[in-house]
């Protein structure tokens, strides 16, 4: 008797795909390949291979969709997951093959076959005395139930996964080579894993960098986008981007990648608002020219380190705009200001004219038209007082080619402080007050006087 | 002039000194003005040598004949002036005042200057002129005077200037005015830093082509050189400038020149300043 719906050997139609052998194999060549190539395709341009998502029986074997050369996973429902909507198995990949030629042996038919308990309704030609099992090559019973999976025959304790022999859960079996697996086997030994999270893939599987990847996983080293659609660069052992991998190699270059059009600046960059630029794409905030390197980002409110308000301007408005230029560089100068000389200098390059050491602030000494820090404009200029030898820190007392600090002008004679006013003689270049030059014996003051005829010996300071 | 016994003086010169030490140790100042007050002699100034504060002391245009050696005694002093006075000795403890910087025995009658007078530890200022100092006035070490910074040796009577004048590293001042200089030693050449060189009214006819060697024409520079029976060349010059004078004795014309004169050296050319009515003769003419 036929029995059927016998508890414990379900009468579903299960999903049966099968996976071409001769493609598994060239993938595995072609991994070994691309091992053996990998130093040579550094940074060369690559594509993901990309499986469809598809159900099979959508699937076009004949497309050539899928022309790059390697097996793709494609997920396929088992007819089972469509009967039982909350429980069913997860979606199930099938191994199939891309290569339309190659898999076109295979046939829809193949892909996809129903199981059935073969009942009442064997017909025809069909008798018990000519079916053998597919497994054991056994007979049959009368009244044993018979698993027909298209179109073989077995004993229900012979249909069975090829790996664990234990029935097929839910009676979902995936085919390769033409022996039959539990769904967990079948992963375990076919199963591509991701190279990322380490899951196996189910439904579309990305093939590159010689792994495997959920779309999801496959993403730009940099950047983090994914790159399942939009191709991607492999640079230096890293997948990315174009936008990344254009970057990274400016940077190798020691050039900048525009931030508008993310291509690489090859001459001088344009700076703006903390970003570069290629200067083309801006124009001058004044007078609209389209700005080249040598334009100027001008801050709106100089001082302060937003620049969201910054503007940019060609070098010739820029100059017109009555910003400062530094007196040593010619550059304008944007941030503090020292004004001296008459000029304007920035802070740093306001320097003692002989050390070239900033100022910084500190006082300053001017000499026609050059500035000196103190020590090296006494130095020079020799504003030592000829009394105390000091660096003369006030007022200056400058006469007979000398100088004294105020408080040590005297007569070089008697020693009384003199002040600008005091008449005095000079004797050796040295200051003689008038009570003192009128003590000197007369010959000596007849010899002075006579070498003074040419100049007045009276002076003032 | 009169010349008035050290025991003859007279009471109120006497206070006059007196009075300004008084004042002077009441307020703790200490710079002394002394000029002008008759003192011949420092027994007139009671207390003075033993005041080790002051910095400052001033005896211009007084009468003093004799420096004690206890005047060292004055350990802060930097400014010691006697100009104008009847110095003719001065003390070897002198060389031994430890701050003093500027030293002004000018118009006095020193003939010579103590041993070890070039002692000092940092005179920087040292003013000798119008005495009756000569080349053999100098004690041996005299130029070791490290931080000289000006010499003042006018009117004395110098013919020549010892070559070691130029171990004066730091000499910026050299007066050497009315004197009787027949020749400068080259080694004035080694004074890198002097700016003022003084050598007017001598009996010079060259001058050592070293001289070039030194900046003495900047604007910050004095060279004084009339009065001199220059050779004709030299004269030219300085009838045009100094800056050609210099630029002259730089050039080879004139190292031939000097070196063709120096080999055929005649006769010094004669005094012609009359020294003898030097007020600084006048005790030896006594």
């Amino acid at each position: 008797m036929w029995h059927k719906g016998t508890p414990g050997t379900p009468v579903k139609p299960l999903a049966l795909q099968s996976l071409d052998h001769s493609q598994l194999y060239q993938r595995r060549v072609q991994n070994l390949l691309d091992e053996q190539n990998h130093d040579i395709e550094e940074s060369d341009k690559f594509s993901p291979t990309t499986g469809d998502y598809e159900d099979l029986s959508e699937h076009s074997w004949t497309d050539d969709r899928n022309s790059v050369s390697s097996a793709v996973w494609s997920s396929s429902q088992p007819l089972s997951s469509s009967l039982s909507s909350n429980n069913s198995p997860p979606l199930l990949p099938a191994r199939t093959s891309t290569m339309a030629k190659q898999s076109s042996q295979l046939t829809r038919e193949d892909a996809r076959s129903d199981v059935h308990l073969i009942g009442n309704r064997i017909t025809g030609n069909m008798s018990l005395g000519n079916m053998f099992c597919s497994r054991c090559g056994d007979g049959f019973e009368p009244h044993e139930k018979i698993v027909n999976s298209n179109g073989e025959l077995w004993h229900t304790q012979c249909f069975v996964c090829a790996q664990c022999f234990r029935p097929f859960p839910d009676g979902t079996f995936y085919e390769f080579e033409g022996r039959k697996y539990c769904e967990h086997d079948f992963h375990v030994l076919f199963a591509p894993c991701c190279g990322k999270c380490g899951e196996f893939v189910i439904g579309r599987v990305i093939k590159a960098m010689n792994a495997n990847w959920h779309p999801r996983c496959f993403r730009c080293e940099v950047c983090s986008k994914e790159l399942a659609d939009l191709g991607f660069i492999r640079n230096q052992g890293r997948a990315l981007c174009h936008e990344c991998n254009a970057q990274a190699k400016a940077v190798g270059l020691g050039k900048y990648i525009c931030h508008k059009c993310h291509g690489v600046i090859d001459d001088k960059p344009l700076r703006f608002r903390g970003e570069v630029y290629h200067p083309y794409h801006f124009n001058c905030a004044s007078c609209k020219i389209e700005l080249n390197s040598d334009a100027r980002e001008v801050k709106s409110r100089p001082g302060f380190t937003s620049n969201e308000m910054n503007e940019l301007y060609c070098l010739r408005c820029h100059d017109k705009m009555g910003i400062p230029i530094c007196g040593a560089c010619r550059r304008p100068i944007e941030e503090r200001v020292v004004t001296a000389l008459g000029k304007h200098w920035h802070v740093e390059h306001f320097v003692c004219a002989k050390c070239e050491k900033p100022f910084l602030g500190h006082r300053h000494y001017e000499k026609k038209g050059l500035a000196y820090c103190e020590t090296h404009y006494h130095q020079l200029f020799g504003n030592l007082c000829f009394v105390c030898n000091q660096v003369i820190a006030g007022d200056v007392f400058t006469a007979l080619n000398k100088a004294w600090c105020v408080h040590h002008f005297a007569c070089s004679v008697c020693d009384q402080k003199m002040n600008q006013k005091t008449k005095f003689y000079e004797c050796d270049l040295k200051p003689v007050c008038k009570k003192c030059y009128d003590k000197y014996p007369a010959e000596l003051r007849r010899r002075l006087r006579k070498t003074h005829e040419a100049t007045p010996k009276k002076a003032s300071v | 002039m009169n010349q008035a016994p050290v025991s003859c003086i007279p009471n109120s010169k006497m206070s006059k000194a007196k009075k300004v030490l008084d004042e002077a140790r009441s307020t703790g100042n200490p710079e002394l003005d002394l000029m002008e007050k008759g003192i011949s002699s420092f027994e007139e100034m009671p207390g003075l040598l033993n005041m080790a504060n002051i910095t400052r002391l001033t005896l211009s245009h007084n009468k003093i004949v004799d420096v004690p050696p206890g005047l060292a005694n004055l350990v802060n002093l930097e400014i010691l002036t006697l100009f104008n006075n009847y110095i003719e000795e001065l003390p070897v403890s002198l060389s031994s005042m430890p701050k003093l910087r500027i030293l002004n025995l000018g118009m006095n009658r020193l003939n010579a200057l103590p041993r070890g007078f070039g002692a000092f530890p940092v005179l920087e200022v040292l003013d000798l002129t119008y005495n009756n100092l000569n080349e053999e006035s100098f004690p041996a070490n005299f130029f070791i005077l490290e931080t000289l910074r000006a010499l003042y040796l006018g009117d004395n009577d110098f013919e020549f200037i010892p070559p070691e004048i130029g171990q004066l590293k730091n000499l910026q001042i050299l007066v050497l005015r009315d004197n009787d200089l027949i020749e400068l030693p080259k080694e004035i050449g080694d004074l890198t830093r002097l700016r003022e060189l003084h050598i007017q009214g001598n009996r010079l006819t060259v001058l050592p082509p070293e001289i070039g060697q030194l900046d003495l024409v900047g604007n910050k520079s004095v060279l004084k050189m009339d009065y001199n029976p220059w050779v004709a060349p030299i004269a030219d010059q300085l009838q045009v400038g100094i800056s050609h004078v210099i630029d002259y004795i730089r050039s080879e014309t004139y190292r031939y020149l000097f070196s063709r004169h120096v080999s055929v050296r005649g006769p010094p050319p004669p005094k012609y300043i009359d020294k003898t009515n030097k007020l600084s003769r006048n005790r030896r003419n006594l």
